[in-house]
């Protein structure tokens, strides 16, 4: 490990996106609608060949892009009723330029029983970036828009 | 006009901590010369031409000669097509979430907060 390597090693070398909100329901109803293929297919996509089994690998079909055919391939990776779902989420291709870009990453879902209902936290994770926010204060309008939009980015170590 | 670069080819270029270590340097200095990126850095002067060599490729970096040596820069729009990408996600799950709201309600309209 060289020095240079030992500055940057502290930096987080993923992004998530994190969406974390209170809704006035019930875990047991949040879970359903999370983790039941046709309630899915009304809030996110509707997912082809989904059940909510560790290791199922199901699709969600969205818009093409360049060589990509719009296909995200996805794997069940995490089943813990009531409070946690966790699943890959892979697509896109080399040669697109945002929308559609190469990308594998995972998205979890964490509930929690609160006084007014359920918590749900939802982490999209594994959007690779440098993490370090001279660079970002450096780089100008691109990256203030992007933290702008982002409600919460949380860098985690991946 | 500068072509717009791949977001793979982008974060390949970021996916090599020291490589990330030197965009960092850069970025955070207003101009910088390999001479003194290499100087503490525990690599060679010419593993740090190399990074910057894809740096530069990727479009992050921009170089001005002057004389016999080069100043490097951050390119200021470099991490536009980063930012675009995960936009595009955030807005994502931000209209699931609202959308998320209006079919819970649907199919249980006796929440607890009413």
């Amino acid at each position: 490990m060289n020095n240079l390597a030992a500055q940057s090693a502290h930096l987080a070398d993923t992004t998530s996106i994190v969406i974390d909100e209170v809704f006035p329901h019930r875990a047991e109803v949040l879970w359903r609608a999370i983790t039941n293929g046709d309630l899915m297919g009304r809030w996110m996509m509707k997912p082809n060949g989904f059940a909510p089994e560790v290791g199922n690998r199901f699709t969600f079909q969205t818009t093409p892009a360049g060589a990509w055919d719009g296909t995200i391939r996805c794997e069940v990776l995490e089943v813990a009723p009531l409070e946690r779902f966790a699943f890959a989420w892979r697509g896109g291709d080399e040669a697109n330029v945002g929308y559609g870009s190469k990308l594998d990453t995972v998205v979890t879902f964490t509930l929690k029983r609160v006084q007014t209902g359920t918590r749900l936290r939802m982490e999209h994770s594994g959007f690779v970036l440098p993490k370090n926010d001279t660079a970002y204060t450096n780089m100008g309008k691109g990256w203030v828009k992007c933290v702008e939009t982002l409600s919460t980015v949380a860098g985690e170590q991946a | 006009m500068i072509e717009a670069t791949p977001v793979s080819v982008v974060m390949r270029a970021l996916a090599d901590p020291t490589r990330r270590a030197v965009f960092e340097r850069v970025a955070g200095a207003e101009e910088i010369t390999v001479a003194e990126l290499t100087r503490g850095s525990g690599v060679t002067q010419g593993a740090i031409s190399q990074h910057l060599k894809s740096l530069k490729q990727a479009g992050l970096v921009i170089e001005r000669p002057e004389g016999r040596k080069v100043y490097y820069r951050a390119q200021p729009d470099g991490l536009e097509p980063l930012a675009d990408w995960m936009k595009h996600y955030s807005i994502f799950w931000r209209d699931n979430f609202d959308k998320l709201r209006a079919v819970l309600k649907d199919i249980d309209p006796e929440d607890t907060s009413s």
